[in-house]
């Protein structure tokens, strides 16, 4: 779904003098499968992931939820050690990694995905970043609170989560792009402003970051 | 902390629990039910009123102005405290009153007397 | 229990028509701020919030590790100073105890003050079947009592009358025009009750501990009506939960030190009761008969379950005001007693998880919940242990369980991921019609597919 995010997470890491390798049998952490019931068939996904990555190198993830899901909650599921799993920014502000200034005399908002700021309490990391790549960052009115996607509720309850969104978007007015590290979140908002607030860009934080939210 | 310490805090807080505070002599206020404290919570700006064969139960909720009269020296820190000296067996009621009755259950709007007292006073005896 | 029993489809149907409700969406908005802002000031007063909250955590647990004993003493203690102890297994013998001591009583009009547990058994409709008058007292009970409703938010019950609404209530029982001036409303509903609160039979309320130490209830309040039935009525029954129970007053200074804070923001409520029996030699006001009802109701059959952490919950509502979910669904959507995500965890507890199945997905996950608890309760993975529930149990459908267990069988082998994702290139224009699609897509766009997945580039 969202390739060029992935592309723009690989850029970052090697300009910062990272060596990065994508295992190519890699597909899926089981997340979407484990936080709607289905267990058995999130370990069937979870293993798939064991298969394709191994516990040498640490990964590193442009999804705050899929990040979290690896370090809470799939080593208990297929009863593996844990994995050494970064989110991407924290991973980056951990190696004090430049990131390039494209985002100059911009107003960036930013959104905490939940998983990311509860789970693994990453909230600094992806605020510094975006800040060192030049931009301004405008607090949203309540970045804690959730963008309304949920993963299933998102077309289970698909009301209450649409509003969730509009309040977001709302809250981003004046912003010149609002940014996430999640591509759940990423999915919903995007989606969402293209219906209501087309002019307002719903970028990666990976993309914003990379390629500076002009693009 | 010390006495001094102890009865600026109950002061500070029972004022902003919405007590008028006296020191000395109790107001003259007509119709106003008047009770004699167990204890005072400096941390909450508290009055404890104990039942007893003097003390009706009701007596600080049946009138729309109530006085507390409280000896300065039966100021504690907190309601841990208050626990801990608590005599056995416990009266048959035990009251922690931290301010006027009142209600913000219409519109988030508060209102006072509902159904207490809508004003309340303490009265500060030196020991 | 068919009082707390939920359609599957009515979260969906009741969150529409709350989002439909500017006026209704406005109010909600303003409760669950207030309160929650309340709240964290609350909070960081404290010179330590997270090791009360865990200390708080720990006695919760370790009591509910040892109910039988402490209800046990608690009995001991109460029926020591006069009182009477009656611990019901189900809703109806909770029911069916309290009507037998108003009938013994006599009584002709019951006054209640709040009390979440007698809603949740079905109390007043028990009592008015049998020819008794049951006027709820609490200011936010009223209105909804007059309403014909039921409360919205365990705290503040009557979150979307006006003004002019209650007004117009009130204008029913005066039989007069009422000014819809806020203190003026009050100055009418206390004038209103005064007579119900003199005069009433039987006065039953809530509580929110019972000290198994000294026999004693803890009532938290703040209108001061509550302490009038412990005072006024010649019978005070108190009902509550068997999980209420605290071994000692040490312990409920831990609990109270966060009960207000996480309610309302107050450092304490107006009136922090402690009532220890009848009324005692010499007194000259307070009940002859002392009654507590204990009700259990299933909560003991949760010990042994992985679910036994939601009997710590202390009912304060921080929760309920951080969901996202509530707030803008509304609290009826989850039905008649409890809302928010403490509602969305106890009533498939309470009521069997088939008779509740939209309650645990009636949420995004988002752990707000978890973190505002202030005894530690993870009701976000109580709420993700339910969702597994359902799938074991087959109450989730058999088309949702086939889907998933497909989608696992290609997205665990990289070549029939590779397919999948070209497959779904080519139906992407389908999916707007169809189910989680066509849901997806009434209100957002789809990311279209890339041409070339990221594997392939590099």
């Amino acid at each position: 779904m969202f390739p060029d995010a992935v592309a723009d997470a690989e850029s970052l890491l090697s300009e910062a003098g990272f060596e990065v390798e994508f295992p190519r049998a890699q597909v899926c952490c089981g997340q979407p499968a484990f936080n709607a019931g289905h267990r058995t068939a999130a370990r069937r996904v979870a293993r798939g992931f064991a298969r394709a990555f191994g516990h040498e190198l640490p990964i590193v993830c442009p999804s705050g939820s899929c990040a979290a899901m690896v370090a809470q909650h799939l080593p208990a599921l297929i009863e593996r050690p844990p994995f050494e799993i970064w989110e991407l920014s924290a991973f980056l502000a951990a190696h004090d990694s430049p990131v390039p200034k494209r985002n100059v005399g911009r107003r960036l908002a930013y959104h905490d995905s939940c998983h990311m700021l509860r789970e693994l309490g990453v909230a600094d990391p992806p605020r510094k970043l975006l800040e060192a790549s030049g931009g301004t960052l405008v607090e949203l009115v309540r970045p804690d609170l959730c963008c309304g996607f949920g993963g299933t509720f998102s077309v289970r309850q698909p009301e209450v989560s649409v509003a969730l969104a509009d309040d977001k978007l709302a809250a981003a007015t004046g912003a010149d792009a609002l940014v996430t590290a999640d591509p759940g979140c990423l999915f919903q908002l995007w989606g969402r402003a293209a219906r209501t607030a087309p002019s307002l860009p719903v970028l990666h934080l990976a993309t914003a970051l990379a390629r500076g939210v002009g693009t | 902390m010390s006495r001094e310490e102890l009865l600026e805090r109950f002061v500070r807080n029972a004022e902003e629990a919405r007590f008028h505070v006296h020191r000395g002599d109790p107001p003259a206020i007509e119709g106003a039910g008047v009770s004699v404290a167990l204890h005072g919570l400096a941390d909450t700006g508290s009055v404890v009123i104990a039942a007893s064969p003097n003390e009706p139960r009701a007596r600080h909720l049946l009138c729309t102005v109530h006085v507390s009269l409280l000896a300065e020296s039966r100021i504690l820190p907190d309601l841990a405290t208050l626990f801990e000296r608590l005599e056995r067996p416990l009266p048959s009621s035990l009251s922690i009153v931290t301010g006027p009755s009142r209600s913000a259950d219409i519109e988030q709007r508060m209102i006072v007397g509902v159904h207490g007292p809508a004003e309340v006073h303490v009265v500060l005896l030196p020991a | 229990m068919t009082d707390l029993a939920q359609p599957p489809d009515r979260f969906r149907e009741e969150a529409r028509a709350q989002l439909a409700d500017e006026r209704g969406s406005a109010a909600y908005d303003g409760v669950t701020q207030r309160l929650r802002t309340g709240r964290l000031a609350a909070w960081d007063e404290l010179p330590d919030v997270e090791k009360l909250r865990e200390r708080a955590y720990e006695i919760r647990m370790r009591t509910i590790d040892d109910l039988d004993r402490h209800l046990s003493a608690f009995r001991d203690q109460v029926e020591a100073r006069g009182g009477q102890v009656h611990v019901c297994g189900t809703a109806e013998e909770a029911r069916a105890a309290v009507v037998q001591i108003a009938q013994a009583a006599g009584a002709t009009l019951v006054a209640k003050s709040k009390s979440m547990a007698s809603e949740e058994i079905g109390l007043n409709g028990a009592l008015e079947a049998e020819g008794m008058q049951v006027v709820e007292t609490d200011l936010g009970e009223y209105i909804v009592q007059l309403a014909g409703g039921h409360p919205e938010h365990i705290i503040v019950p009557a979150i979307r009358q006006t003004a002019p609404e209650v007004a117009k209530l009130f204008e029913q029982v005066e039989g007069a025009p009422v000014s819809p001036e806020l203190q003026e409303l009050g100055n009418v509903a206390r004038r209103q009750l005064a007579e119900v609160l003199r005069t009433a039979d039987v006065g039953v309320t809530g509580a929110n501990f019972a000290v198994s130490e000294t026999g004693s209830i803890c009532l938290v309040t703040n209108e001061g009506n509550a302490g009038l039935l412990t005072s006024v009525p010649r019978v005070h029954v108190a009902l509550l939960g068997l999980e209420r129970l605290v071994p000692t007053l040490d312990e409920l200074a831990v609990l109270l030190q966060l009960l207000a804070r996480s309610a309302t923001g107050q450092r304490l409520t107006a009136y922090t009761r402690l009532v220890s029996g009848p009324a005692g030699p010499g007194e000259t006001d307070g009940p002859e008969e002392f009654h507590v009802v204990v009700i259990d109701n299933g909560r003991s059959r949760l010990r042994e379950t992985r679910y036994r952490e939601m009997l710590a919950c202390i009912r304060c509502g921080a929760c309920i005001n951080v969901c996202p979910v509530y707030r803008k669904s509304g609290g009826s959507a989850y039905g008649p007693v409890y809302s928010g995500p403490m509602g969305a965890v106890l009533v498939p507890l309470l009521a069997r998880l088939e008779h509740a199945p939209s309650l645990p997905h009636a949420s995004s996950l988002c752990g707000a919940c978890t973190e505002a608890c202030p005894v530690k309760i993870p009701l976000h993975e109580l709420l993700l242990e339910l969702r597994k529930d359902l799938v074991e149990e087959r109450v989730t459908s058999g088309r949702e369980r086939l889907a998933f267990v497909l989608w696992s069988f290609v997205w665990s082998r990289p070549l029939l991921y590779r397919l999948s994702t070209t497959l779904a290139r080519f139906g992407q224009r389908f999916a707007p019609h169809v189910g989680p699609g066509r849901a997806w897509t009434s209100g957002r766009a789809l990311v279209p597919l890339a041409r070339r997945r990221f594997r392939d580039r590099r």
